[in-house]
């Protein structure tokens, strides 16, 4: 029995079909392979095949999932009907740095461990508040008003079955000077935390360093490479700086960035880590692709210091 | 017709559906090159479909929103500066479509959400100099009544709801020097002959969309269609579709996405079934002097989509194949 068990984060755009009952007529009507990236049915395969044995939605996912499926429970068991199973969301717990929005963030949290109970999921990973640019610096009473949502958002999974992991991103208000000041602030009963690898490198974090200080509280893995780690302030605090102008990309395949990810995984296995891993692939102009090529890097470079 | 009637809508850049290289379609850097591109197939007009989710999550590299464009180029003024520089001369019209806001149970979430934005899809239109706003009279059915079991089609209470709406976007769009132009849609939740009504009550301040596959789809010859009400049409989309009816999808939750017959429901103008040689013509005879928007929405290529709506019109005047 493995430790550690695989999922896919959902960057798939907006997917059309539940499945494409004519596929071979509605590959010929343009002879492209449109037919291969519209329908749940083959992506959910791919991701199967590829050993990623459950997926993570998105909450921008939702308006096109509910209405296609029915129902999140629907959604649930097509993808069961598939070896897949939905480990959990991500949200964005937007303005919880504003003591005056306390009562809509938290209510927009619940609803989300609601959300997320409803697809069967287990994790709940959570970007804390908004992008640096406009809210940044936070004061300490900010910062603990964060923490202080977490905690009650967390409070309320927790109860529910869900762990909150915090997911910080390199360009979140919450950033490199107060990011563990902020995490210490947070109810390790209630609130865990989901390293995603390329995020917090890019923010300045050594993943190492961080890993082995928090592994207790750690609750999953997004998993990307990464190769501009310790950005400076003025690309994390910039405007929108996720997606650049020019097409540069922050996030790469497993082995084609400058991450330690050998290392990693020999602290995971002193650490005894059980629990899902989220391959991320945002970035990629082909999500199959890269999805292929990190399973190729876990199987002949990771598995062998830790499965 | 000249030449300078003719406009291409970004409509043809798939921004939401899953493929390979998509990403791209989110930086800046695209639509830059884009521009000329467009300019280079012989059209000098662009229309700008205004989606606010591109104001949401820092996505702002996709100039859909007036914060993308704020972001990107200080303003309005700025951005026009660069699409004159790359040889497109104006913004055609702005259009908008209330689909996003179909996420609830709430009505008044999809009224108030709709009406705000909505309001800055005008405001869009006129800071781009822009004459039209084309808005789409309701969110796809189907998907209204996932969230809404007992809405029917011409509901009472909601074509109320929507009647109001319509008259404060009409008083907004005027104050500011846009035409609101409602788009007939197969979709819709409500019907044709009832949003026919709606526009011929409005008097002047609601015009007419013709979007040729949408009247097709909903049962309509296009040209029949223009020469009837040619005293409300405002502004024409081109759009082509390879299906003669749209009855076994046109109600479900994705009514571009036929669920029990996977197919393209739009095709590249020119490429499918609709009659528009027959369209242009009854538009001339009309003396129709209005802009004429090719959209390719959903293309699978858009730089093939853009040089056959330029060899869709090359043949207007030619017999030659490869015009």
């Amino acid at each position: 029995m493995s430790n550690i068990r695989y999922a896919y984060m959902n960057h798939w755009k907006n997917i059309p079909y539940k499945s494409i009952p004519n596929f071979r007529e509605f590959y010929y009507q343009d002879k492209s392979n449109t037919a291969y990236y519209s329908d749940w049915d083959n992506l959910l395969k791919y991701q199967k095949a590829l050993g990623f044995d459950g997926i993570e939605v998105a909450p921008w996912d939702l308006a096109d999932i509910i209405p296609l499926f029915g129902s999140a429970n629907a959604f649930k068991q097509f993808a069961a009907e598939r070896g897949v199973e939905i480990t959990g969301m991500f949200h964005g717990a937007h303005a919880s740095h504003d003591k005056s929005k306390f009562d809509e963030v938290l209510k927009a949290g619940k609803e989300a461990v609601d959300t997320i109970v409803g697809f069967g999921g287990t994790q709940m990973n959570t970007c804390p508040t908004d992008n640096y640019c406009g809210i940044g610096p936070l004061s300490r009473e900010e910062v603990a008003q964060c923490a202080h949502v977490m905690n009650e958002i967390g409070r309320y999974a927790t109860d529910h079955g869900i762990k909150l992991g915090l997911h910080n991103e390199f360009f979140c208000g919450i950033n490199l000077n107060d990011h563990r000041e902020f995490i210490e602030l947070t109810d390790p009963r209630f609130v865990h935390y989901c390293i995603d690898t390329a995020q917090i490198a890019i923010m300045g974090e050594d993943l190492l360093d961080f890993y082995a200080t928090y592994a207790e509280r750690i609750s999953g893995f997004h998993l990307k490479d990464t190769a501009d780690p310790k950005q400076p302030d003025e690309v994390r605090f910039s405007r929108d700086p996720e997606i650049q102008d020019d097409g540069k990309r922050w996030f790469w395949e497993l082995g084609q960035g400058v991450l330690d990810f050998p290392a990693l995984y020999k602290l995971l296995k002193a650490h005894q880590y059980q629990g899902w891993i989220t391959l991320e692939t945002d970035g990629s102009p082909d999500y199959l692709a890269s999805m292929a090529m990190c399973r190729y890097y876990i199987d002949h470079t990771l598995k062998e210091i830790y499965d | 017709m000249s030449e300078n009637h003719y406009a291409i809508s970004l409509d043809m850049i798939n921004r939401h559906y899953s493929e390979p290289n998509r990403n791209r379609y989110e930086s800046k850097y695209y639509w830059e090159e884009l521009y000329t591109l467009i300019a280079a197939a012989g059209f000098r007009h662009i229309e700008i479909p205004f989606e606010p989710v591109w104001q949401f999550g820092g996505r702002s590299g996709v100039p859909m929103t007036p914060y993308s464009i704020n972001t990107k180029y200080g303003n309005a003024d700025k951005y026009l500066q660069l699409l004159n520089a790359a040889g497109i001369e104006s913004v055609s019209a702005v259009s908008f479509t209330p689909n996003l806001f179909v996420r609830n149970d709430q009505l008044g979430f999809y009224f108030g959400a709709t009406g705000h934005f909505a309001g800055q899809a005008i405001e869009f239109a006129a800071a781009l100099g822009a004459n039209t706003l084309v808005l789409s009279p309701t969110a796809y059915a189907g998907r209204l009544q996932h969230y809404h079991p007992d809405l029917a089609i011409d509901d009472p209470d909601f074509i109320a709801q929507t009647r109001t709406l319509i008259e404060q976007l009409a008083s907004q769009a005027r104050e500011s020097g846009v035409t609101l132009a409602l788009r007939p849609e197969y979709w819709s939740l409500i019907s044709l002959p009832v949003l026919m009504d709606i526009i011929a009550a409005a008097g002047d301040a609601v015009t007419l969309t013709v979007n040729t596959a949408h009247l097709l789809l909903s049962g309509q010859d296009p040209s029949d269609f223009i020469a009837t009400h040619s005293e409300h049409i405002r502004y024409i989309q081109l759009t082509d579709t390879p299906l003669s009816q749209s009855s076994p999808f046109r109600l479900t939750a994705n009514p571009e996405f036929p669920a029990q017959h996977a197919s393209q429901v739009f095709a590249d103008v020119g490429t499918g079934i609709v009659p528009l040689h027959s369209v242009l013509n009854t538009l001339k005879t009309q003396g129709y002097q209005g802009d004429i928007t090719l959209c390719n929405s959903h293309t699978r290529d858009p730089m093939r989509a853009l040089l056959r709506s330029r060899r869709f019109i090359n043949q207007l005047t030619t017999d030659r194949k490869g015009a």
